[in-house]
Parts: structure tokens; sequence; C-alpha cells
């Protein structure tokens, strides 16, 4: 129960620390672009087409930190199954790669992984009915 | 894996039904026997409960069991059907309009199965199966064929051979998806109790051609150990998109349109790699992304594990990264995990890329190459034209005295040397992360001696400026071959003579300044004068993202001056902005140099 206590202590101690942080840091710029960040969207924009009939099939959803998953292969054809692991670690990659180049351009690469969180949840907002993310460990259908 | 024990256990069972069967009195109407469980090397079974219907005219089987193969985690329940179970006689049984379901395979069929001390074969029809391992990774659907199988034994030695046909259905297995059916397998050989040896198995693949095995299988352990397999002929593309495609999917070589005919063999022994080759036959090879293509490759790749291997490789012509590639005939050395090659000559535009001392070793899943280079003259204006880039005019040569490419990483140590407008500009520590992949990123340093403005100004329409420059672009870093990061210095050689600057090049400079850049052009009376003499000419740029920081010659209270007059008559070009965006300044320069535009001073 006392490790308990020490535990939420702690917890609420790195929340206020993160928040007094956030107010003395400026917010990430989300919407900056360099060639490099240009040539990431440009890939996964081409990879896109690919990718639209998979999320609305179900096949495919977002994961809470920003990358993708195969959430249900059997949603697919068995054709349409081919690759499928393949185009869901090269989104992974570029979308990795993205959230670096992103911190690297807002010249704080250590922003990486609050860049990646900011993003997990633009692309679930951004979702269209019907596709699934990953809410709390479980495949939420919006 | 599964289906297999499966298929173990339906003629275990079906020879056990045989012993009932055969042995059945007209007044028994049905036999039921339950077995708690059964365990095998390859797995469990329990709560089986076999009911055998005598009832009526056909006498029907059920069973309901759960399986466990070693590789699942848990029981998985099944249950086999016989419509039609007969059996004329000890050892032969057909079982008819059978069913075998489970969660994940549903799989109709008709089986005759003989059993007999020294012979067992088998033949099953199988009418529509469907499979599919939780994940749909592993999966059929629709499969119509059948499956023949003979084997009879002699002095301990069983001599066997099997077909399969696969007349509908398709099958994906994770990565490879054989969707057209059509194709079909046959083989023959013989086991004892130490090995499965297959003689000869020929596997004939609709829409890529036959392929012909024979190996060597461990019987306890299942582990392959002398396998030969041989492919004459068989179509690229077919072979490219059903095998190769699905395994190279990530990799430089997994987005590509291809044709031709190829040879293929591999053999190992003891369970190692023993030899490998590759032929190519009149091949075309197109990356779908553009960065590189082959046409009319012939190319003979032998690999041998003990013995080194000349290899070759020949095409007509292709392009990588834009720069289109000529006829071209490379030579190499294969021994075991390195490459080795005393010159390999690359055309590229009207010169080449000459590969001296080429090595190359295989190491934990990369490749790391060490090579001298030297460059056969290439034109310049055909190179930056092929590139994209501003036309320049002038050579590429130089002599780079060690490439090495490990790691997604090129790199040269010493320098490459561009002859262009007149002038030269070396180029050292250079280095190309990741060139074939999203992003590009080009590390460089360049030196620039005695450009001649007169050329580069006449290239580029800007007006005339004669003289020349000498200078430097320090820390030069380029991402997807668009500037970013650099410390440029250019400004008017020490021992220039002649310096004159017209007009409109005045004009034009000062135009690049935008906005906040004027001439100290007394037009009113320098208007008359077609050129001016001048003292300097000088401009700097710090480069960080897209934002210049401007200098020239000389610092002003206000700015910067790019021109410095002298003489009678003379002009001053002054700038006045610190901070220009290269996109903005770019594009200026072009709207300039395309002379779309009349450039007013103000």
């Amino acid at each position: 129960m006392i490790q308990l206590g020490m535990k939420q202590f702690i917890s609420y101690f790195l929340g206020l620390m993160f928040l007094t942080m956030s107010v003395v840091h400026a917010a990430p710029n989300l919407e900056v672009n360099t060639p490099a960040i240009n040539a990431l969207k440009n890939s996964m924009q081409a990879r896109h087409t690919a990718l639209a009939s998979h999320y609305e099939s179900g096949a495919i959803g977002l994961t809470a930190n920003g990358l993708i998953a195969v959430r249900d292969a059997k949603a697919l054809p068995l054709k349409d199954r081919r690759g499928i692991n393949a185009l869901v670690a090269s989104e992974n990659s570029d979308r990795s790669r993205l959230y670096k180049e992103v911190a690297v351009a807002n010249s704080h690469p250590e922003w990486e992984a609050s860049i990646q969180d900011a993003f997990a949840g633009r692309w679930i907002d951004k979702a269209q009915g019907g596709w699934y993310y990953q809410s709390a460990g479980a495949w939420q259908k919006k | 894996m599964v289906a297999s024990s499966i298929k173990q256990f339906l003629s275990t069972l079906l020879l056990a039904t045989l012993f009932f069967t055969s042995q059945m009195a007209y007044a028994v109407s049905s036999i039921q026997v339950s077995v708690g469980s059964i365990d095998s090397p390859l797995g469990q079974i329990k709560d089986a409960q076999f009911h055998v219907d005598l009832k009526g005219k056909k006498p029907k089987l059920n069973l309901i069991a759960a399986v466990k193969p070693q590789s699942e985690p848990d029981f998985i329940p099944f249950k086999l059907v016989c419509g039609t179970l007969l059996s004329g006689r000890a050892g032969y049984i057909d079982c008819l309009d059978g069913q075998l379901t489970s969660s994940i395979v549903n799989a109709p069929f008709s089986a005759h199965v003989t059993q007999q001390p020294t012979q067992l074969s088998f033949d099953i029809l199988f009418n529509g199966i469907n499979f599919s391992d939780a994940t749909g990774l592993h999966a059929a659907e629709g499969l119509v064929g059948d499956l023949q199988f003979n084997a009879k034994k002699k002095n301990a030695v069983w001599q066997w051979d099997g077909q399969l046909n696969w007349d509908e259905g398709e099958v994906f297995w994770e990565p490879f998806y054989f969707g057209d059916a059509g194709s079909a397998f046959s083989a023959k050989g013989y086991a004892n109790t130490k090995y499965i040896v297959v003689e000869d198995a020929r596997l004939l693949v609709k829409d890529v051609g036959e392929m012909h095995a024979m190996g060597k299988i461990d019987a306890k352990t299942k582990q392959l150990f002398d396998v030969k397999v041989n492919a004459q002929q068989v179509d690229f593309d077919g072979l490219y998109t059903l095998l190769l495609k699905p395994t190279l999917e990530r990799s430089t070589f997994g987005s590509l349109v291809v044709s031709g005919k190829a040879n293929w063999q591999f053999a190992m022994k003891d369970a190692q790699p023993a030899n490998f080759q590759l032929k190519l036959m009149d091949a075309n090879i197109e990356d779908k992304n553009g960065k590189f293509a082959f046409n009319h490759v012939n190319a003979n790749i032998p690999w041998d594990y003990d013995i080194p291997q000349n290899i070759s490789l020949e095409y007509e012509n292709g392009y990588l990264l834009n720069l289109p590639l000529g006829q071209t005939k490379l030579k190499a050395e294969l021994n075991r995990y390195a490459l080795t090659a005393p010159e390999l000559v690359l055309p590229l535009l009207d010169g080449a890329l000459c590969f001296k001392d080429v090595s190359a070793a295989w190491l934990g899943k990369n490749w790391f190459w060490h090579l001298r280079m030297d460059l056969i003259p290439i034109d310049l204006n055909q190179f930056s034209t092929a590139l994209g880039w501003p036309v320049m005019e002038g050579q590429i040569s130089g002599q780079v005295p060690l490439v090495t490419y490990a790691s997604k990483q090129l790199s040269m140590d010493g320098a490459m040397t561009f002859n262009v407008f007149d002038g030269t500009v070396g180029m050292k520590n250079l280095r190309i992360d990741d060139p074939l992949g999203v992003v590009t990123r080009m590390y460089a340093d360049l030196t620039v001696w005695k450009l001649d403005l007169a050329e580069l100004t006449r290239t580029y329409r800007f007006g005339v400026i004669e003289g020349k420059l000498d200078g430097d672009v320090k820390g030069l870093e380029l991402e997807n071959w668009k500037a970013v990061k650099f410390d440029a210095s250019l400004q008017t050689s020490a021992d220039d003579q002649r310096k004159k600057i017209s007009q409109r090049a005045v004009e034009n400079i000062a135009a690049l300044g935008g906005e906040g850049t004027a001439a100290a052009l007394q037009r009113t009376f320098l208007r008359f004068f077609d050129n001016f003499n001048y003292d300097k000419i000088g401009i700097s740029c710090k480069l960080r993202r897209d934002m210049c920081e401007m200098g020239g010659v000389a610092a002003t209270p206000e700015g910067y001056i790019i021109v410095k007059g002298s003489g009678i008559p003379s002009v001053n070009v002054n700038g006045y902005n610190k901070q220009v965006s290269l996109t903005d300044l770019l594009s200026r320069i072009k709207r300039i140099t395309d002379g779309n535009s009349i450039v007013i001073v103000k």
C-alpha cells in the first residue's frame, strides 16, 4: 500500500514536472517541412493507396504509438494478403523516420518520443469512420 | 504442421476402424470406442470418441477428438466424418463423402487407403479444402485436386512415389501466394529407418516453369541434408513474382518489373549450402520507383562453397538515379563470401566510372565494398541535365583513391574533380547515406578555382561578367539532393586581370537581393555605358535549412558589398538583406535566367 502510494506520488511528481517543462519549452512544430520530411511524406502518400483499403476492411489498424499493425489478415481475400506484413513494416519504418526528422527539424532530437505521441493522436483523430485504432491495448472501431 | 499431423492421424484412425469393420458381426449395429489420450512424437490426441454406425446399408464413421501438434500451444477440437465407410477385405478401406472439420480447417474429401505389411498406398481426392491459422497468414481456399501415394517395402527399405495435382483454389503461406491452380508435383524415392530419400521430384509451377529436385531428409529430425534443385529456362517474371519478390519486399529489389528467362540451380550438402548458379538470359530489370533499370541483361553467377568461381554480368543499357548507363561487361571472382575484381568499368553518359581493385565481402547480412575509382571524363552538360540540375558546361573527371560502401553508407577518401566553366571544382570528404533509400543525405566539401564568369553568365543568360572566381563550399549537406546546409564563399580570384560587368548583369545581381537591395547605379549618367569595371565580386551564404545568412566582399553599416566598382565608369552593387530564403533566391535566379521577366532596378 505504501509502495503504491509512493508510486502514485512519483507519477504525480513526474506529471507536474512534465507540465512545467511543457510550459517552459516551445511546442514542437509538427508541420515543419524539410526535403527529408517531404520525401517521407511522398513515400507514405504513394503507399497510402495500397493501405487505405486495408484500413477500411479492418485488416490493418492504427496503433496507439503512432504506427500501424496487421489487425486481422482474414478480413482480406488471400491474394490481397500478399506483402501485407512488408507494407506495414515499410510504413512503420517511414513513420519512425518521420518522427525523428520532425524532431531534428525542430532542433530538438530529444523530442522524438513526444512528437511520436502527438502524431499518434493526430492519425487517430484524422482516421475515417470504420477504421480501427488501438486504445488501452484493445482495437476500437471508429 | 497441423495438416500433416491430422493426415497421419487420419491414416491411423482409418486403420483402427478397419480393424473393427473387418471383424464385425452382423448382429452388431454400432461400435463405439473412447480413448483418453494418445501421445506421439508429433503431438497428442485426447478425448477421442470413435463411432461406427452399421445400421444402414452404408456404414458411417464419426470421430470427435482434440489434437495438439507439438508446434501448437493448445488442443484443437476436430470432427471427422466418413459418409460411407467401406472395407471389402482386410487392409483396404474407402472413406467416401468424408469431411474433416475444426476451427482451422474444413476439408471435404474421399480417400482410398491400402495398408499391407509391405505396402501402403492412398489416393485422396480433395474437393474444396479451406484452411486458415488464427492469424490468417497461412491459409488455403477452395483447394480441389488429388494426392496419390504408393510405397512398397523390400529388404527393410520402402520404395515410394507420389503425385499431387492441384486443379483449383489458392494458397497464401506468408510471404508466398500461389493463386493460380494448375501446378503439379510428383516425386519418387525410398526411405529407411534413418533417411527419406527423394530421388527425383518434379515441380511444375504455372507461369514459372518446371523445377527438378533431389534430396535426403533425416527421418527423425526431418532436417534436410543433401539437396539439389535445378530449373532450366524458367520465366524470370514468374520466378520473381512468385518466389523472389515476397522475400525481397523491403529491399532495393522489392519493387521490380522483370522479364526474360533464367536457369537456376542450388545444392546443399550436410545441411550447408554447397553451390549455386543463376543464369539470366536476355532479362530486363526495372525498378518501379525509377531508381534503376538494366536492359538485356545476360549473367552467369556461379557460386561454390569450396571453389572460387568466375562470374560475369552484361547489360546493353540502363540507368541509375537518372544517369544513363552504357553497354557494360563486368567480370569478377566470387570466393565463398567475398567478391574481387581487378577492374570493373561502368560506362556512364559519354564517360565511365572505372572501379579498380574491387573487393566486397558479405558479412553479418551486409555487403562491405572497397575500391578505387577513376572517372573517365563525363560531359557535365549531359550529367547536370540528367540529374535535373541547372545546366553546367565542362567535364567531371578525377581519381578517388578509396571508395567504401558499408551499412548503406557510401564514402570516398580522396578528391573528385569537376572541370567546370573553364575552372575547377574539387570535391572531397564525400559521403552518401542510403543512396537508394527514401531519405538520401549527401555530405561533401567543395573548393572552387578560377571559375570563368564569362562562360557561367553566358550559359545562364545573366548578362555578362568577365573575371574569375575562387572560393569554397564547406560542410555541404544535401537532403534528397536539395541543399540544406553549407558555408559558401566565392570571390574574385586574386590574380585576375580582366574584370568587367555588363549593365544587365548589374541589374540582375541587384534584383537577386529582392526589394531590399539597391544598386548604386546612377542611371541618369551610367545608363549610357554597357559595361563597367569592377575591383571585386564576392558573395557568401551561410545556409541553415532554407535561410541564407548573406555576405559580400566587404560589410557596410547597412549590409554588404557584392560588386565593388573600380575606375571609370564603375559601379557598386550592395546587398541589404542579410537573411535571404534560399528558395526565394533560387526562384529569382530562375526567373532571371529563364529570361521571362524584365528586371527593373529601383
